[in-house]
């Protein structure tokens, strides 16, 4: 949904394509957000954000009513400019998945900008909503470097459209000058501008952050920047997990959060209705949830963003709403926010610096110095995290994001820890968090002031880190140190530029376990959990969703937290982004890490599609218009049945309870629904076990069935052990099969069910091989080829697995087969060429290879007489090409001889005594008839010459042959489904 | 491997980088396709791969620059392909190289002028040469060999990149022609089909301007795939267009063609004169053209058969999909023959000279040490007439064949036999 409302809004205000394909969803919402961001708008966006709010789809909307609040939070117009300034800031934000960042601009002015930074770069919103134009300013521009370099990509030809977007917001930034943070933008863009040409990701940036946004938000987005992007996002990913590392620093300054934490400790309790996250969120958080989240949550939503007023309120509601809407959308905005989130970021920070105190130019600046472009980013996610810690009572949500990001149930514990942590929340975030209480009447001052040293040391440990283990170890070894630094007041004392990094890098491994034990063991947990819990954030979200959105936030965080510490890992990154933006994301996280970046989008799509209904499906845009009326619909009583069976369908697979499913419009239900299910099972086949993993030994029947006979009937599902035989009673079927007197069609069938028995038992051996080379000889006994192909097939597989057989046998039928029936040249020489110089003294071979000559040459005596001679079942094969051979033959006479020619003598030449041989004397008479016979059938003019014998007129034979139409043809093809046969056999 | 100080590694890394930042910026085609051709095994090029991996991390120093960060992951690609491609993993090199292969074709896409086309020619080359030779160490490994089916699915790739309007799609026809090479050896020659259809009826393609080195590569393996047809005046056509527009110094290169077009001149009647095959080396058809000559049926079955003592002048006929069409030839031998002995049977006696004895060819077979009887003969003897490799009529009863008074024997004159 949200993806959707940004995309929207995203089309308005970016020219380009990004806007376009929003605007393909549609949606005027969106464009109108930019609108409204300017001011004008803001009354429909009132409207439309009380809709959106109220409104799942809106989820976007909410959030931006959201963000816009944080920016006027103070001003209060909390519902109504929230809305409005959400509206366009959640556009933006969704739209900026790509671009977002640049309507951000425009929104800034209500605020929404804030919003926009939070969702996507938390940089962004921050920066407006502390001082939310100047900030945004900067972040526009830094933005705009970013979009600039996404522009070099090629595949946005709008960037530049945008960066003046952004340019824009300046102007913006300006006017609400005031804040220091316009200091800081410029600072940050300078940072920015440098940090671009630094990271030579950027570029890779740009196009990831498209390539995100395809996945999660949307479709759309995908559609037109996807083909672009995919590449891009791993390496956005990688900067993201920077931004993100950057973002937990910031989470001190995210204490500011307190009273948003309070907000959110209620919410918490509230948390198992999906309303109660909202409130939790700070109320603005609440409606943005609400949006993203559900509908339900959007009566309560509205409430909630008042109190939210207060602008951490607002932020954290932003962060809250960006994570939880955004995790859908969220993946692919973050990218965008990152490329150009690098610059928004560090906004993004100075915004929530801003919203704290004054700290935000110190951080601004910290991270512009810091600042290579994952620094940068890193510390606009880190304030994104903090935003959430900010609403959740900060810590609850670091710790929990995790968690819950990586286990839906986790929620739960989740909660009790962020009871106990409450105040010292184990998380890196909650640490951070705690300082931010105390800066919370203060603490502006405090997070926001975080020195530049301070932020050199962090990025010189980071730069010392080989891996995302040691990030990992050396970020939470950070966040404690930075902790206590700010705890005990040394932070801005200390000499950060001579601390030794060895208390970070040593102490990497103690530190993370004991500070971020809580995210270690959180992570932990994951990969057991995760399989579960992929859907679950989703599920939580939408029922639970309060809480769950804390928590995902949370995790998101920490996530992003674990990505930053390694910028290598950019699919990991990517994995925790999507986290980030969703429970979905932590799936991907999950496996993302290992698996390729295909499925991850894949996954962020029916991701998206459950968190946010609307953009799960592409072709939904037109619904977008619905969806807020689909979403209030969606918590109805018959909805939730729905849910709940549907979600009943998988509980058994993931052991989890999904009290509820995902809340879906119901217009798009039918089509959601499947294609969640769809991905659910996706998901959950692929996490349960990976296909390569499958312990197929276990998995194998054994069969306890002691009947010899048995009717072959096509499996239409798993085999039942009591109707399978074992390996000696099968072998006894076999013998009992090659000694019937029956027919072929009795034997063909016995043999398929012994075939299939042997399949499903996975017997692979000397018997399975003579099973097939029965079947094969009486397949060509009965001249059957399709059953004998499908044996020959077969027996290929088993002789080249070393299984011995009559290898020879079959390599003579295998010449044979291709010479007379597949008339393929190259398949002959090859055949021909792969013969050993051993299977070239066989008999049986060298008997196909004669008759291969023969064939190619025409010599019908050869042939007939290879005929009479040949081995094994040779003389079967050629059985099926004597009629073509016989008719050459005549053919070929009939032109040659004048004026006639005995038949008795074509009956020797051409095979006809002799193979109906009974006794001696008879032979030649047998043929003559026979041959005559067959001769008047095809054509041949027949006469009696002087001597009363039979001669074949050749003039008059030689334009008059034909070859009439088999007797025994059947319509459909197969002469063995005679209806006789059929009803016999029935 | 030579010991590279990390200065000197430093240096050579960062002076390639600049070589190829600004082969790229000045649009020279010929030192970026130096700068690309591992298979040239450059003294440049081997020792930039020894300071790749004595300085780990060049990646580093691609990032240090906009200039260099802007080719990032094509370097980065290169260089690790390069790496292993030095220590002699192939698989590794291989793989690191396809990446690098997109992600250039990817640059080039967006090249709106044709100047790199002689590098993509490189990349090419270079993946399928790699492909190959990484699937020789999987094979040795006792895997499956799969890396050139992959470089197949690239290159076509690589042909729907300039399959289209404007001046890139020269390139088309070279991109075709590794397409070929790939596909041939793979076995896997009817995926040849559609890239020939759309160079063949597209519009867009004129054949006369693709270079000149591309059309006879791609008559050469056209003709040959017309050899497995056994569609031999089209065989002979496309053939015939590669031997004369072939560079004549390339005697490798005529002689394959020579190779395939031969056997279907002599199967068309048309036999090479001896100094042809000496000049190209092309001993193994000697034979065959010696019993087209002499109607000497046991020379031309030696000469096929070889593989009791030469097994491998049979297995080459095999394996290059002649051998079908010098078997074909027989006839041709035994028309000869029959030639021989009504030329010989006038000498003796113009009087009844077309009337040949099944009884005398007989014996003429078995003094050629074949064996056969009458039956066999005269089958022989009506194949003969029926493809109108000899004129006249088999009475069966007198077991005598009539040869017609007018041009017993008429020739092929380029027509295939039967026809």
């Amino acid at each position: 949904m949200n993806q959707g409302g940004n995309t929207q809004t995203v089309a308005p205000l970016d020219p380009n394509p990004i806007e376009k394909r929003y605007g393909v969803e549609g949606s005027q919402v969106q464009t109108s957000p930019y609108q409204y961001s300017t001011g004008s708008d803001a009354a429909s966006w009132t409207t439309h954000s009380v809709d959106n709010q109220v409104v799942q789809q809106n989820g976007n909307y909410s959030n931006s009513n959201y963000y816009h609040p944080q920016p006027p939070v103070p001003a209060t117009g909390n519902v109504q400019e929230t809305s409005s300034s959400t509206s366009g800031t959640v556009n933006v934000a969704q739209d900026y998945s790509a671009y977002t960042p640049y309507q951000t601009p425009s929104d800034l002015q209500n605020y929404s900008n804030t919003g926009y930074t939070n969702y996507y770069s938390g940089c962004y919103q921050q920066q407006q909503p502390s001082q939310p134009y100047t900030q945004p300013v900067g972040a526009y521009q830094n933005t705009g470097a970013p979009y600039s370099s996404f522009q070099n990509p090629g595949s946005y030809a709008g960037t530049a459209s945008y960066s003046g977007t952004y340019y824009n917001p300046a102007d913006y930034q300006t006017t609400t000058g005031g804040y220091q943070s316009t200091a800081y933008n410029s600072q940050t863009a300078g940072g920015y501008v440098n940090q671009t040409p630094t990271s030579s990701n950027q570029g890779n940036y740009t196009s990831n952050p498209y390539q995100n946004y395809t996945p999660d938000a949307a479709n759309i987005h995908s559609a037109t920047t996807a083909t672009a992007t995919p590449v891009h996002y791993q390496q956005n990913y990688q900067q993201w997990p920077g931004y993100y590392s950057q973002t937990e620093v910031p989470c001190a300054p995210g204490t500011e959060n307190l009273p948003a934490t309070s907000a959110f400790s209620q919410s918490f309790p509230v948390a198992g209705g999906v309303a109660s996250e909202m409130p939790a969120s700070n109320g603005q958080p609440a409606p943005s949830y609400a949006q993203n989240w559900r509908q339900e949550t959007d009566s309560s939503q509205p409430p909630p963003q008042q109190p939210a007023a207060a602008v951490s309120a607002s932020n954290n509601a932003y962060w809250m709403h960006q994570t939880p809407s955004q995790q859908a959308h969220y993946p692919v905005p973050p990218q965008n926010h990152y490329q150009s989130p690098l610059e928004t970021k560090p906004l993004y920070e100075t915004p929530i610096q801003g919203h704290q105190r004054a700290t935000y130019p110190q951080e601004l600046n910290s991270q512009a110095s810091i600042h290579q472009a994952p620094l940068g980013y890193r510390q606009p996610t880190q304030t994104t995290p903090s935003v959430d810690t900010q609403r959740v009572s900060k810590i609850q949500i670091p710790t929990n994001p995790r968690i819950a990001s990586n286990l839906p149930s986790g929620y739960t514990k989740m909660n009790k820890e962020r009871s106990p942590a409450g105040a010292t929340q184990t998380p890196a975030y909650v640490s951070v968090s705690m300082s931010n209480p105390k800066g919370h009447t203060s603490a502006m001052p405090e997070p926001g002031t975080f020195p530049k040293a301070l932020c050199g040391f962090v990025e010189r440990a980071f730069a010392r880190c080989k891996d995302d283990k040691e990030k990992a170890s050396c970020q939470a070894a950070l966040k404690k140190i930075i902790t206590q630094a700010t705890n005990d007041g040394t932070i801005n004392t200390r000499d950060w530029d001579i601390e030794p990094l060895s208390t970070v890098l040593n102490t990497d491994v103690t530190n993370t376990e004991s500070s971020s034990a809580p995210i270690s063991s959180l992570q932990n947990k994951s990969p057991t959990r995760r399989p579960k819990s992929r859907w679950e954030p989703i599920v939580e979200s939408k029922p639970f969703v309060k809480p769950a959105s804390t928590f995902t936030s949370g995790v998101k965080f920490g996530g992003w937290n674990h990505p930053n510490v390694n910028n290598k890992k950019s699919s990991e990154t990517f994995q925790k982004v999507d986290a980030v933006t969703g429970s979905k994301p932590t799936y991907f996280a999950q496996n993302s890490a290992k698996k390729s970046f295909q499925r991850p989008v894949k996954r962020q799509r029916f991701a998206g599609g459950a968190i946010d209904d609307e953009e799960s499906s592409d072709s939904e845009k037109e619904l977008t218009p619905y969806y807020s009326s689909a979403m209030s619909l969606a918590s109805s009583a018959d909805e939730k049945k729905r849910r709940d069976s549907r979600s009943k369908r998988f509980e058994k697979v993931q052991g989890h309870s999904r009290g509820n499913d995902i809340p879906k419009p119901k217009i798009s239900n039918v089509r959601r629904g499947t294609a969640l299910r769809l991905g659910e099972v996706l998901d959950e086949s692929c996490g349960s076990r990976a296909v390569e993993d499958m312990d197929w030994d276990a998995l194998t029947v054994k069969g306890t069935c002691q009947e010899i006979e048995k009717r072959y009937l096509r499996l239409t599902s798993a085999p039942d052990p009591t109707t399978v035989r074992p390996e000696d009673v099968l072998e006894k079927a076999l013998s009992m099969v090659q000694d019937s007197p029956k027919n072929y069609l009795y034997k063909c069938d016995q043999l398929k069910s012994i075939r299939q028995d042997l399949t499903v038992q996975r017997i692979h051996n000397h018997l399975t091989a003579k099973v097939y080379e029965t079947h094969a000889r009486f397949a060509l006994e009965a001249g059957d080829l399709t059953e004998y192909n499908q044996c020959l097939s077969q027996l290929k597989i088993l002789y080249a697995e070393g299984i011995e057989g009559c290898t020879l046998e079959f390599a003579a039928y295998s010449l044979l087969y291709i010479t007379l029936h597949s008339n393929n040249n190259r398949e002959l020489l090859s055949s021909m060429s792969r013969l050993s110089k051993e299977a070239k003294g066989d008999e049986a071979v060298r008997h196909a290879l004669s008759v291969r000559a023969a064939v190619t040459s025409g010599n019908y005596v050869m042939f007939f007489r290879l005929y009479k001679t040949a081995p094994n079942m040779n003389s079967c094969l050629m059985d099926l090409y004597v009629e073509k051979m016989r008719y050459k033959a005549v053919t070929f006479i009939s032109r040659s001889c004048r004026p006639s020619i005995p038949v008795s003598y074509l009956a020797q030449v051409l095979g006809f005594a002799g193979t109906s041989s009974e006794g001696t004397g008879e032979k030649e008479n047998d043929g003559m008839e026979e041959c005559s016979e067959w001769l008047k059938a095809h054509g041949a003019s027949l006469i009696a010459d002087s001597n009363g014998d039979m001669v074949l007129d050749t003039k008059a034979s030689s334009t008059s042959l034909f070859m009439p139409e088999p007797e025994d043809a059947v319509a459909h093809g197969d002469r063995y489904l005679d209806v006789n046969d059929f009803f016999t056999r029935t | 491997m030579a010991y590279v100080s990390m200065g000197e590694a430093h240096r050579r890394i960062t002076e390639y980088l600049n070589r190829f930042c600004d082969a790229v910026s000045y649009q020279d085609s010929s030192m970026l396709c130096r700068l690309l051709s591992f298979s040239s095994n450059s003294p440049s090029l081997l020792s930039l791969a020894d300071a790749l991996n004595v300085f780990q991390d060049a990646s580093s120093l691609i990032r240090q620059s906009d200039k260099f960060s802007e080719y990032g992951e094509i370097l980065a690609h290169l260089f690790r392909s390069l790496q292993s491609y030095r220590v002699g993993n192939l698989v590794e090199a291989y793989l690191a190289f396809e990446k690098f292969a997109n992600a250039f074709v990817q640059e080039f896409r967006n090249w709106e002028s044709a100047w790199a086309l002689e590098a993509l020619y490189v990349v090419c080359y270079e993946i399928r040469i790699l492909a190959e030779k990484a699937d020789k160490e999987l094979t040795s490994n006792g895997k499956s060999p799969e890396k050139l089916k992959a470089a197949g699915s690239l290159l076509m790739k690589v042909f729907g990149v300039l399959a289209g309007k404007g001046p890139k799609r020269v390139g088309a026809l070279y991109v075709t022609c590794q397409l070929f090479k790939t596909y041939f050896k793979l076995g896997t020659v009817n995926l040849c089909r559609s890239v020939i259809r759309s160079i063949e009826t597209a519009r867009i393609f004129d054949f006369e301007e693709f270079p000149r080195r591309d059309k006879v590569t791609y008559m050469y393996y056209t003709g040959r795939l017309e050899v497995f047809n056994e569609n031999f005046p089209a065989a002979d056509t496309k053939l015939s267009y590669a031997l004369q527009h072939c560079n004549p110094k390339r005697e490798r290169n005529i002689r394959m063609i020579l190779k395939y077009l031969i056997p279907v001149k002599l199967s068309l009647g048309i036999i090479p004169k001896d100094e042809l095959l000496q000049k190209y080396n092309l001993h193994e058809y000697m034979n065959v053209v010696q019993a087209l000559r002499k109607g000497d049926l046991r020379l031309l079955r030696h000469a096929l058969q070889e593989h009791e003592d030469r097994y491998c002048i049979v297995a080459v006929f095999l394996r290059s999909g002649v051998y079908l069409v010098l078997e074909k030839l027989e006839l041709q031998v035994y028309q000869r023959l029959m030639k021989k002995i009504y030329i010989i049977q006038k000498l003796s006696d113009p009087a009844r000279a077309h009337q040949l004895k099944l009884e005398v060819i007989a014996k003429a077979l078995r003094w050629l040490e074949i064996d056969m009887d009458l039956d066999e003969v005269e089958c022989i003897m009506t194949i003969l007439i029926y493809k109108n490799l000899v004129k006249g009529y088999l009475a069966h009863k007198s077991k005598v064949v009539v040869l017609s008074k007018q041009d017993p024997f008429p020739k092929l004159n380029g027509k295939p036999v039967g026809s």
